[in-house]
């Protein structure tokens, strides 16, 4: 078995764990790390199935994931003090102003 | 001696994985995260993608951690309640999910065939990231400024003080 397979695997287990703890978690700043962990996982496979190809594409795609990583944790803590500060609360489980 | 530094490396991004997940305190899971970032950068290191590895530690490690710890310290946590919780129904549920979905995806990877390109890199690595970077993908990269100047003013936008 060559290593970036075993790679490709544990880019899988991370990816599959920033889905559990967006499934899990309550706390909004503790969702948006997971969503991270996500985002890490999948630059992690795009790497290592670049080392497997031999090419150079995968590791400029990280790069845009790495952007699109920068400005969603600008915007997503923007709206968790936006949120704070108008209505109180941090948890995702108390935000029902369109559910109730 | 490769599989020592891999068994280090993913050993390690396991135990800093589980504590993201299962910690209860905000600040110990950022911590918890920061050594998720460091585990994949040193695999970065592992894999040959030095620049990966280098930019990881910058934007990541330094720019969104402090930002997040920013934002933790702004939040008065004595006026909200101090325990999160867990949702455990949905984690029952989602245990045999992720399972199932972990298991074909892992079958593919093992049993599939990976396409091989012909070309062999001769340079250094950043040089052929730089290379590939700034003529194939000039146009993305442009996008991919606009969007972090549109990310800066909604940033700006939410975050300001309602008069």
């Amino acid at each position: 078995m060559k290593i970036e397979i075993a790679y490709i695997l544990i880019s899988i287990f991370l990816f599959l764990c920033g889905l559990f703890g967006v499934i899990i978690r309550k706390n909004l700043i503790t969702l948006l790390v997971s969503t991270e962990l996500m985002l890490n996982g999948v630059n992690l496979g795009l790497v290592s199935m670049d080392k497997m190809v031999g090419g150079v594409e995968g590791q400029v795609f990280a790069l845009f994931v790495l952007t699109v990583a920068a400005a969603e944790v600008a915007i997503g803590l923007g709206l968790v003090v936006a949120i704070f500060r108008l209505r109180g609360y941090e948890g995702s489980s108390e935000i029902t102003q369109l559910r109730d | 001696m490769e599989w020592l530094i891999f068994g280090f490396l993913s050993l390690w991004l396991l135990v800093s994985v589980f504590g993201t997940l299962f910690l209860k305190n905000p600040v110990h899971v950022i911590l918890a995260f920061l050594s998720v970032i460091l585990a994949i950068a040193g695999i970065f290191l592992h894999l040959g993608a030095e620049l990966l590895a280098g930019l990881q530690l910058i934007i990541y490690a330094v720019a969104i951690i402090v930002f997040y710890v920013l934002v933790i310290t702004t939040i008065p946590w004595e006026k909200v309640k101090k325990f999160e919780g867990i949702y455990k129904r949905e984690a029952l549920l989602a245990v045999p999910f992720l399972l199932v979905s972990f298991l074909p995806i892992a079958y593919m990877v093992l049993n599939g065939k990976f396409a091989v390109s012909g070309r062999v890199i001769t340079e250094g690595n950043i040089q052929s990231v730089g290379k590939t970077l700034f003529t194939n993908y000039l146009f993305p990269f442009e996008v991919a400024s606009v969007i972090l100047l549109t990310a800066m003013i909604g940033a700006i936008l939410l975050g300001r003080k309602e008069e």
